[in-house]
């Protein structure tokens, strides 16, 4: 068997597991705030970024570095809820999709401004390093990748299904009024919710920002393949969003690789538009009216 | 309308026609060709967002293949300007039936996700499809309008800026015209139905999914015509110019005027084609300030300039009690 085609794999696989960790707090956020943050890429896009200053400036390495940029951004999480999602509650949806969309803008405009469109590499040894494995030459960043954000994975599912306040997500994710007249603290959920949502996006950052260049722009398009995982996988599943975000990473780059680079970013688009050809009634029921 | 409106507005028309013996400068022509066709698009959004309520990112689609049919029929094979508008028209229409089918049963902010997909779809096809669109190096040298001749008696051409102001003009009109008679017909009150409670719509024996892609399509009609002034105007054209971006930009537009309003779009056009040049002192900030502006606008003024204007108009006729509850009866 041709071995080029499981390095093939192998990198899917990694690209895979990043869009999992961004689509799995997407997915969070809309399902428990009703908010489909479209600004979820440039939390990613600030995660990989915070992740290259630790390094350069305070020449941390890059674990550490990974864990701290996941805190501070889980911090912005915080932030933003406070003073921006908390008060628009009652906004209709379309409007909040809006307001997500300026935020966007406005995020990735301002790193251009404050560090310049420069591309940049976070510097790590585990780059330099390749794992050979069955014949096959990975680079040990792709591996861990994959490793970590199975670890990642892991946790956010036995923190969902296990903790107090992550079974208290699942009750506002339901039904929140319910979940308001049984005695849950709304507010903490929400709270919860993006710090999760976006640390998992800054994870996302810190491990493909070796791999990938780190710039302002890093962040459009990874969220509206979240979108496309969601759709795939069905909102709100924390399985589906998994599946679904390996499934894309490998399909996308089995098609840069074997059909047109030009592909690599549309594929996505491409594959919900023929799901929705081909099943009108998408993967799953809930989306349609 | 009553007559006193309708002369205001022919004083504009009148006005409009003779802008350009007025004011000769010919940068200022250029920003108000560039306005027209931006009123163009910002209108024909308003008819999908602003009256039938869904929220469409793929407007820079339909004006890029517009464009591009219309200046590689002319340059490729030779047809002429006035041929190639009404099929760069007929190839925007196409592309809506191919996105709106399938697209237009999902709700709301699905429906607007998948139009970002769609745009994106396009433009990466205008980028990659080098042979045809010249990819990321464009089209140049595209060709002005050719000449309306009339027997030996006179020609009209279309190479001026003037010419082209009031060749645009006309069309601004035009659009102008068929969407107020298309929101006047039943059609139009079904759009407004549907975007105000698509349930008892369908209750009340509305086609749902038909007006709505009927909503969308006359939409991407008047995008492609857009496109096609816009490319034989401008004489190149890249996929730069039909980026998501360039959508967000006429969903501004419609927005900061005044969703589902007639005039709101047509002023935020204009704004926002002049903001840039305004801002060109800030030029490095434009972006961070664009981003800003959608956020504050949707937070604090969602109905846009035209309601703004609405609010003060009724706070200054609140002393004549009578005249004030009317107003607001006619206006809901």
């Amino acid at each position: 068997m041709d071995t080029t085609f499981f390095i093939h794999l192998a990198n899917g696989l990694a690209i895979g597991s990043s869009y999992v960790l961004i689509a799995l707090g997407f997915t969070l956020i809309f399902g428990i705030l009703d908010i489909i943050q479209l600004a979820h890429g440039e939390i990613y896009m600030l995660g990989a970024y915070c992740t290259y200053f630790l390094l350069e400036l305070t020449g941390m390495s890059f674990f550490p570095a990974l864990v701290v940029s996941a805190f501070v951004l889980a911090a912005v999480g915080l932030l933003l809820e406070r003073i921006l999602f908390r008060p628009l509650r009652t906004v209709p949806l379309l409007n909040l999709l809006l307001i997500t969309i300026g935020l966007s803008i406005f995020l990735m405009n301002l790193a251009n401004l404050l560090w310049t469109p420069e591309q940049r590499t976070i510097p790590t040894p585990y780059m330099l390093k390749t794992l050979h494995f069955l014949g096959l030459a990975i680079t040990v960043q792709r591996v861990l990748v994959v490793v970590v954000s199975i670890i990642v994975m892991i946790a956010v599912i036995l923190f969902i299904r296990r903790s107090r306040i992550g079974k208290a997500m699942r009750a506002v994710a339901q039904d929140k009024e319910g979940a308001a007249v049984a005695g849950i603290n709304i507010n903490l959920v929400r709270y919860v919710t993006l710090a999760v949502g976006c640390g998992l996006a800054s994870v996302a950052g810190s491990l493909v920002g070796p791999i990938y260049l780190v710039e302002p722009t890093m962040g459009a398009t990874p969220v509206y393949k979240a979108f496309v995982i969601v759709i795939l996988g069905g909102m709100g599943s924390v399985g589906g969003s998994i599946v679904g975000g390996l499934l894309l990473g490998v399909i996308e780059t089995l098609s840069a690789a074997y059909i047109s680079l030009a592909l690599k970013d549309t594929v996505a688009f491409i594959l919900m538009v023929l799901i929705l050809w081909v099943r009108p009634a998408g993967l799953f029921g809930k989306i349609l009216e | 309308m009553s007559s006193k409106k309708g002369i205001i507005y022919l004083l504009i028309i009148v006005l409009l026609f003779f802008l350009p013996t007025i004011i000769k400068d010919s940068y200022f022509l250029y920003m108000a060709i560039l306005s027209g066709i931006f009123v163009i698009l910002a209108l024909s959004l308003n008819v999908i967002v602003g009256y039938a309520g869904q929220m469409s990112f793929c407007h820079s689609a339909f004006f890029g293949v517009g464009a591009y049919t219309s200046a590689l029929l002319v340059m490729n094979l030779k047809f002429s300007f006035w041929l190639a508008l009404p099929l760069a028209m007929v190839a925007a229409l196409i592309l809506a039936f191919i996105i709106g089918y399938p697209s237009l049963r999902l709700r709301g902010p699905y429906f607007a996700i998948v139009t970002v997909g769609c745009a994106e779809v396009v433009r990466s096809i205008l980028y990659n499809w080098v042979d045809l669109t010249g990819g990321p190096m464009g089209l140049p040298k595209i060709p002005p309008p050719d000449p309306i001749r009339l027997g030996n008696l006179f020609t009209l051409t279309f190479n001026t800026r003037q010419s082209y102001y009031y060749l645009v003009l006309v069309f601004v009109l035009l659009t102008l015209f068929i969407i107020i008679k298309l929101m006047k017909s039943k059609a139009g009150r079904a759009f407004i139905a549907i975007r105000e409670d698509e349930g008892f719509a369908r209750s009340i024996g509305i086609d749902i999914k038909g007006y709505k892609i009927l909503a969308f399509a006359i939409s991407a009609i008047f995008a492609g015509m857009a496109g096609s002034l816009y490319a034989h105007y401008i004489l190149f054209i890249s996929p730069v110019s039909f980026t998501i971006a360039e959508s967000i930009n006429v969903i501004l537009m419609v927005i900061i005027g005044g969703m589902g309003t007639m005039v709101g779009p047509i002023f935020g056009a204009i704004l926002l084609t002049a903001l840039p040049e305004v801002l060109r002192a800030v030029a490095d900030y434009r972006m961070v300030l664009y981003g800003l502006l959608l956020m504050l606008v949707m937070i604090f003024l969602p109905g846009g300039l035209m309601a703004a204007l609405r609010a003060v108009a009724s706070l200054f006729s609140k002393g004549s009690g009578i005249a004030a509850k009317g107003g607001s009866i006619a206006r809901t």
